[in-house]
């Protein structure tokens, strides 16, 4: 159990990195539209979670070879959430309404905040499999 | 004697087969999270050139110039009209596309059979697709190149174009990747 609690640690440091990043990025130019970044990513996972059990049938077995509707529109909402994610400091900053240097810390804390919930739940999904 | 025995799929069409990707099983997912992005590739691309028209401010040499151009509501027309044919063609329910009649007595190619209908607005989602990226092209010939603006200007245009390119691909790729039979096709290939 010591290698999760060190991948909680780390994993939870490196949040905490994220968001200072991309609260610096909105402190430090007294502009807080880089904030909707955050809130972005962090809604980037919803989709899925969401949907995820939309693909198993009444025997519990998920089968979505066949295709399934709603895990492909969470897919499809997943990615698109995490391109705006990438998208809005850069037309933010593009258009001028935010400082270029704000922009490129804004996506770095961005991708580490969602970085760090794609691992964490890649890390704790993996657990009861091996079970 | 004897010939060894084929190591590859005697259907196979190309000399040199194509090697088996090891992530092929999550192809149908690949496909749709590239449909996506591409998507929101293509939104945003065009919200840049609006966004950047409504802070657009005139030089600082020549402060009381006006800004020539802005992105109008007639830039927005071809990016609702791509994205209106992208949700028609993705919500036609492929099994009617590809019954070939004559069984059901609903089915077939008869005037009013479900499969003529599915096909007639296949053809009005493409046409409004194709009729999106034809308006954009027209936007930005008629009212960018045309007048002559500087380079600056002439990106809205250019924009928009690539919007309602990105939009259409998004299409294909999302058609395409639900297409595929991804694990059945997996498993006979093991």
């Amino acid at each position: 159990m010591a290698a999760g609690l060190k991948t909680v640690i780390l994993l939870s440091f490196v949040l905490a990195v994220g968001f200072l990043l991309v609260i610096l990025s909105c402190a430090l130019w007294a502009n807080w539209l880089p904030l909707l970044v955050a809130l972005t990513f962090v809604l980037a996972p919803l989709p899925n979670s969401l949907f995820r059990n939309c693909a198993t049938d009444d025997f519990g077995a998920a089968d979505y070879a066949e295709g399934s509707g709603p895990i492909d529109l969470g897919h499809f909402m997943t990615a698109c959430i995490v391109v705006t994610g990438f998208a809005l400091p850069l037309v933010l900053a593009h258009s001028g309404v935010i400082h270029p240097m704000a922009c490129v810390m804004s996506i770095v804390g961005g991708g580490l905040v969602y970085g760090t919930i794609l691992s964490y739940t890649a890390v704790f999904r993996a657990d009861p499999d091996e079970f | 004697m004897s010939l060894p025995r084929a190591a590859y799929d005697p259907r196979r069409v190309c000399v040199i087969p194509f090697p088996i990707v090891p992530f092929m099983r999550h192809k149908r997912a690949i496909g749709v999270y590239a449909a996506g992005a591409l998507f929101a590739m293509a939104q945003w691309l065009f919200l840049d050139a609006a966004i950047l028209s409504a802070h657009a401010r005139p030089p600082p040499d020549a402060p009381y110039d006006e800004v020539p151009v802005h992105v109008t509501f007639v830039d927005w027309v071809p990016g609702i009209c791509s994205t209106l044919g992208m949700l028609v063609v993705n919500l036609i329910n492929r099994e009617r596309l590809m019954g070939e009649g004559g069984g059901l007595s609903l089915g077939g190619w008869g005037e009013g059979g479900v499969v003529w209908r599915a096909r007639l607005f296949l053809f009005l989602g493409f046409a409004l697709m194709a009729g999106g990226l034809a308006g954009s092209v027209t936007i930005l010939v008629l009212k960018y190149i045309i007048p002559e603006w500087p380079d600056k200007y002439e990106y809205y245009g250019v924009a928009n174009v690539a919007q309602n390119v990105c939009i259409m691909l998004s299409a294909v790729v999302l058609w395409l990747g639900q297409n595929t039979q991804g694990e059945y096709e997996y498993r006979l290939a093991l």
